[in-house]
Formats: structure tokens, C-alpha cells, sequence
């Protein structure tokens, strides 16, 4: 049994995206109702959101970036750099919230207050560049989180895990010519998918080169090619690179039942592939694993897959 | 669409006179393969190519550079002696269209393009060529492709312009292309956007088949000619 922690708070609702936007308000509603109903409320260990400090946004984002976000927001503007990001005035301060929430668990764990966590944030990041707003996301949680572990902790190597559907182009731009921070990503071909970046011959740049390994799924394929390339990619990658701390970015939407992309992957795919990331997590980083949630749009479906999520966190 | 705007303006050039090393050392140092062969007014007289040079020089003094003898008995040969005179060009208000078909059709690697007068103005390679139709595709930019088939009739494609529009989606791209199925096309708009679930929803209730994209694929130009 893992000390786990939760990640939540009622305000990560604020953001509003209006009405029709996939990346919603009710994606953490059912989340969390489904967790409560489950039971698992009395076995994690609640975390509440806190306001990150500026100085951690600035190691992934430049401040200009940042006080545009905040100037577009506060005058009332509903998108930001494409019409995909849809806000409200709340959005700055929401994403405020999901960056220092994601710090604040991985300070506690850290502290060796608890093994691992999930946290269930909004607005997600993992499409976040540096300085662009993309695909939902605005500041890139995983990579500040991995930014904060090396600069507040001295962590060396920090691995990026990625199991959303699509690829995470912000994480793999960040750290891309960087041999401390391995990005691994798994999603979707990019010729058939948003945002069309995470080929296979994408590989790293510099001295970073190596550190990049994206392992790419065909439409319509699921729990099969998902072992398979796990197995062969992810696993020898680790072997090599020996992560002193692993961070998830979660997407829940390559479920066979989510429609944002043609991806099948099943409950039980999704319950192998995080204990298998859990085993990592024991061989290398004495367990430390954040998973932060991405992508995820099928609400009849996401509570269900968090559910089963945390529980491999708990059972390891 | 005109190749003045897609080809390097820049051209790295060579005289006539030049020894042949001096062209393999040029290539070198620009990793390119082409070379215009130009006169002193900057009119262009050849071309030579990387595989001109390869069949002039032996293998062993291509890869490793040549001995002082060796040097000796080719530097008599210049430029002159192996370039190709009077090489295919295009004129700069050549359409990308254009050079598309002709590179298909001549099986070469770069044409030099050329005014009326004669002058060279630039040099469009395969590679340019496939830089300004990546553009065309709209793939620099994230976005989410569709296939959608559609009945071979009018106003079909407007009906699915107007219904991504309506969604506030903007286009990267939108391309065409013959199916298996006779009388059917399909459709491949290039969506500047992740949130595709629910345009995918709209069409299929239009009475669209989305494709499986497993079974996608673009034809190919009629092959007649060799
Ligand atoms: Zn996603």
C-alpha cells in the first residue's frame, strides 16, 4: 500500500471554457464525485491548490509570455493564441492554481509525506509551449513541476511520462536539446492527430538528443500495440536514463470510448499501463510518481478510468 | 505560387575555368549538389552536379581527397570539361504547379531558374519544392486532419466548408483526391485545432462517412508518361 496523495480543489472549475468545449468544468466534477463514490476519498491524502510562485512559472516561461496570458485574460478576451483556448477572466488565476498545485505535491512528496499522487487539475499543459498557448493548455504544469524538482531539490533526472493521446508538444519543445529530462510520449500518429508534431525520427537535439522517444500508435489500435511498444520503447529507455523522479502526464482520452481521437485503448489497457509505470517507479525513484491529468473528454468514462488510476497508485 | 518566391535566391555559383576540385570543394562547404556554371556577367552557360563530379574523379580521391600527383593530372580539368551546357531551366514566373510536373517529368534534382535575358536568378531545388508544399498541406502548424467521402456532385464541398466553419474551425488545408469507390471522393480538410470530436459528430450527422483513417490514401498522378 503507497501513501497516495490527491490533488483537488473546487476552484480548478473556474476556468470556463463556455458551453460545447470539451476540455470542461464536468471533466473534474466526475472525477472527483466518482472518486467519493468509489470510497478512495478516506485513502488519499488530500492536497489543496496553492498559488505558484512566479519564479517557478519563469524557469519553463518567459515573462513577456506570461503577462500577455495575464493582460489577454483580465481584459475579458475569451481565447488566447488560437480559438482552441477558450477562457474566462478566472483562466490566469486558474492556471496559477494548477502549476502551484502540481509544486506543492511534489514538495510533499519530497518531505516523504506520501509516495506518489494524482493530481486532478485544469487547465491542462502538456501542449503548452514555452511562449504559445495550445491545444487547451496555457502553462506547462509537468514541466514546471520538473523544473522545480531539479532547481528546489536537486533531483537530477526527472522522466516525463506521457500516455495522452495526443503528443506533448510544449514538454518535448521544453526539454528537447536537455539530457536531464527524458520526455517520453506515446499517442497517436501525428499525421492523423493533433498537433502533428511527435514523429518518430523526433529524438531530441544537442546534447538533449537520446532524450526524446515517442512511440507512435495507428488509429484504431489499442491495449496490444500499447504493450508492445511500452515494452520495446519506454522500458530500455529507463533502463538507460535511470529517473530519479517520475512525472505522468495523464490523458484519459486514448479510451476506446473517447471520440477526440481514434485511439482503443480499454480500462484494463489503462490499468497495465500505469502499473507498469508504478514498477518503474519502484525500480528507480523509490516510488516517486506524480501523475498530473491532460486530456480525458469522455464524461461517461473519465470518472471510471480515474477511479481505477488512483487505485493502482494506492495498490502500487 | 511562383517559383521566384520558393527558390534560394543566393546562389552559390562556379565558373568555367574553375578546376573540378575547387566545384567538389564549394559543394562541400554548402552541402549542395548543384552547381550553376555562370559567365562573368552572371549568365548562365552549365550546371554540374555532385555526379558529374563522382564520375570525373576516382572513387578513392572523391572520399579521401587526392594526392599531389593525382591533384596534378586532374587539375587540368575544369568545370568546363564536365558540366552539363545548356541545362534545363525555368523561368522565375514559373508556378510551383509547374515545377512540380517538370521535376516529375525531367527526373532531376534542382532546376536553375533563369530570366528571359539569360541571367540567373535563383535555384529551385526538390528540396524547396518540398518545403513550399509542406506549406500547402498546412502541416507547420498543429492541427488535426479528416477524411470525410463524399458523393462525386456539386456543392459538396461547400457544405462541409461551411459546416467547419460554422464551428469556428479554421483551415490549414483542404485537399481532394479520387477514391476507390467510383462516383465517391474524398475529402481531407486539415483543421487548425484539437477539438474535433464534435465537427466529427456534425458530419456524420449530415449523412457523411468519415473514413476509418487506417484505410486513407491519396492517389496518385495518372502514371503515363516515363
Ligand atoms: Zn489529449
Amino acid at each position: 500500500m503507497k501513501r497516495t496523495g490527491y490533488l483537488y480543489d473546487d476552484r480548478y472549475q473556474d476556468h470556463d471554457t463556455g458551453s460545447e468545449h470539451p476540455e470542461s468544468a464536468d471533466r473534474l466534477a466526475t472525477i472527483h464525485a466518482n472518486l467519493r463514490s468509489a470510497g478512495l476519498l478516506d485513502w488519499l491524502i488530500p492536497i489543496r491548490a496553492t498559488r505558484a510562485d512566479i519564479r517557478w512559472l519563469h524557469a519553463v516561461h518567459p515573462p513577456h509570455y506570461i503577462r500577455r496570458f495575464e493582460e489577454v485574460c483580465l481584459s475579458g478576451n475569451s481565447c488566447f493564441d488560437f480559438p482552441d483556448n477558450q477562457m474566462c477572466v478566472s483562466t490566469y488565476d486558474t492556471a496559477f492554481l494548477a502549476v502551484g498545485g502540481v509544486i506543492e505535491t511534489a514538495r510533499r512528496i519530497m518531505a516523504d509525506e506520501m509516495d506518489n499522487a494524482f493530481c486532478a487539475i485544469r487547465p491542462p499543459g502538456h501542449h503548452a509551449e514555452a511562449d504559445l498557448a495550445m491545444g487547451f493548455c496555457y502553462f506547462n504544469n509537468v514541466a514546471i513541476a520538473a523544473r522545480y524538482l531539479q532547481q528546489a531539490h536537486g533531483i537530477q533526472r526527472v522522466a516525463i511520462i506521457d500516455i495522452d493521446v495526443h503528443h506533448g508538444n510544449g514538454t518535448q519543445h521544453i526539454f528537447e536539446d536537455d539530457p536531464t529530462v527524458f520526455y517520453y510520449s506515446i499517442h497517436e500518429h501525428p499525421s492523423f492527430s493533433f498537433p502533428g508534431s511527435g514523429r518518430d525520427f523526433e529524438r531530441g537535439t544537442g546534447p538533449g538528443e537520446g532524450f526524446t522517444k515517442n512511440s507512435l500508435v495507428l488509429p484504431g489500435q489499442g491495449d496490444d500495440t500499447y504493450k508492445t511498444l511500452i515494452q520495446q520503447d519506454l522500458l530500455p529507455a529507463m533502463e538507460m536514463f535511470k529517473p530519479e523522479f517520475i512525472l505522468v502526464s495523464c490523458g484519459f482520452d486514448a479510451h476506446e470510448a473517447d471520440d477526440m481521437a481514434d485511439i482503443e485503448l480499454s480500462r484494463d489497457g489503462y490499468i497495465w499501463v500505469m502499473k507498469t509505470i508504478l514498477q518503474l517507479a519502484d525500480q528507480y525513484t523509490h516510488s516517486r510518481i506524480i501523475s498530473v491529468l491532460e486530456g480525458g473528454y469522455c464524461l461517461e468514462w473519465l470518472g471510471k478510468l480515474a477511479v481505477d488510476h488512483v487505485r493502482v497508485l494506492l495498490e502500487g | 505560387m511562383f517559383v521566384s518566391r520558393s527558390m534560394v535566391s543566393q546562389v552559390i555559383t562556379i565558373t568555367k575555368e574553375a578546376s573540378i576540385f575547387e566545384a567538389k570543394e564549394k559543394m562541400d562547404a554548402h552541402a549542395i549538389r548543384h552547381l550553376p556554371v555562370v559567365d562573368p556577367d552572371n549568365r548562365l552557360i552549365g550546371i554540374v552536379t555532385d555526379r558529374d563530379l563522382r564520375s570525373a574523379m576516382p572513387y578513392a580521391m572523391f572520399k579521401n581527397g587526392a594526392t599531389a600527383e593525382e591533384r596534378e593530372q586532374l587539375a587540368r580539368l575544369t568545370v568546363g570539361d564536365i558540366m552539363t551546357s545548356n541545362p534545363m531551366t525555368i523561368p522565375p514566373d514559373y508556378t510551383i504547379q509547374d515545377a512540380l510536373l517538370l521535376i516529375q517529368k525531367k527526373r532531376v534534382g534542382a532546376f536553375p531558374v533563369v530570366d528571359s535575358n539569360g541571367y540567373l536568378k535563383g535555384i529551385l531545388s526538390v528540396r524547396d519544392l518540398l518545403r513550399a508544399f509542406i506549406n500547402v498541406l498546412g502541416i507547420h502548424e498543429p492541427g488535426t486532419l479528416l477524411c470525410i467521402e463524399v458523393e462525386e456532385k456539386v456543392g459538396q464541398l461547400k457544405k462541409i466548408v461551411d459546416a467547419i466553419t460554422e464551428e469556428n474551425i479554421s483551415f490549414g488545408s483542404v485537399l481532394v483526391a479520387r477514391t476507390w469507390d467510383k462516383g465517391k471522393r474524398a475529402v481531407f480538410p486539415y483543421l487548425l485545432t484539437n477539438n474535433v470530436a464534435r465537427i466529427k459528430k456534425k458530419l456524420s450527422a449530415m449523412g457523411y462517412r468519415l473514413i476509418d483513417p487506417m484505410e486513407w490514401y491519396i492517389d496518385t498522378l495518372p502514371k503515363t508518361e516515363k
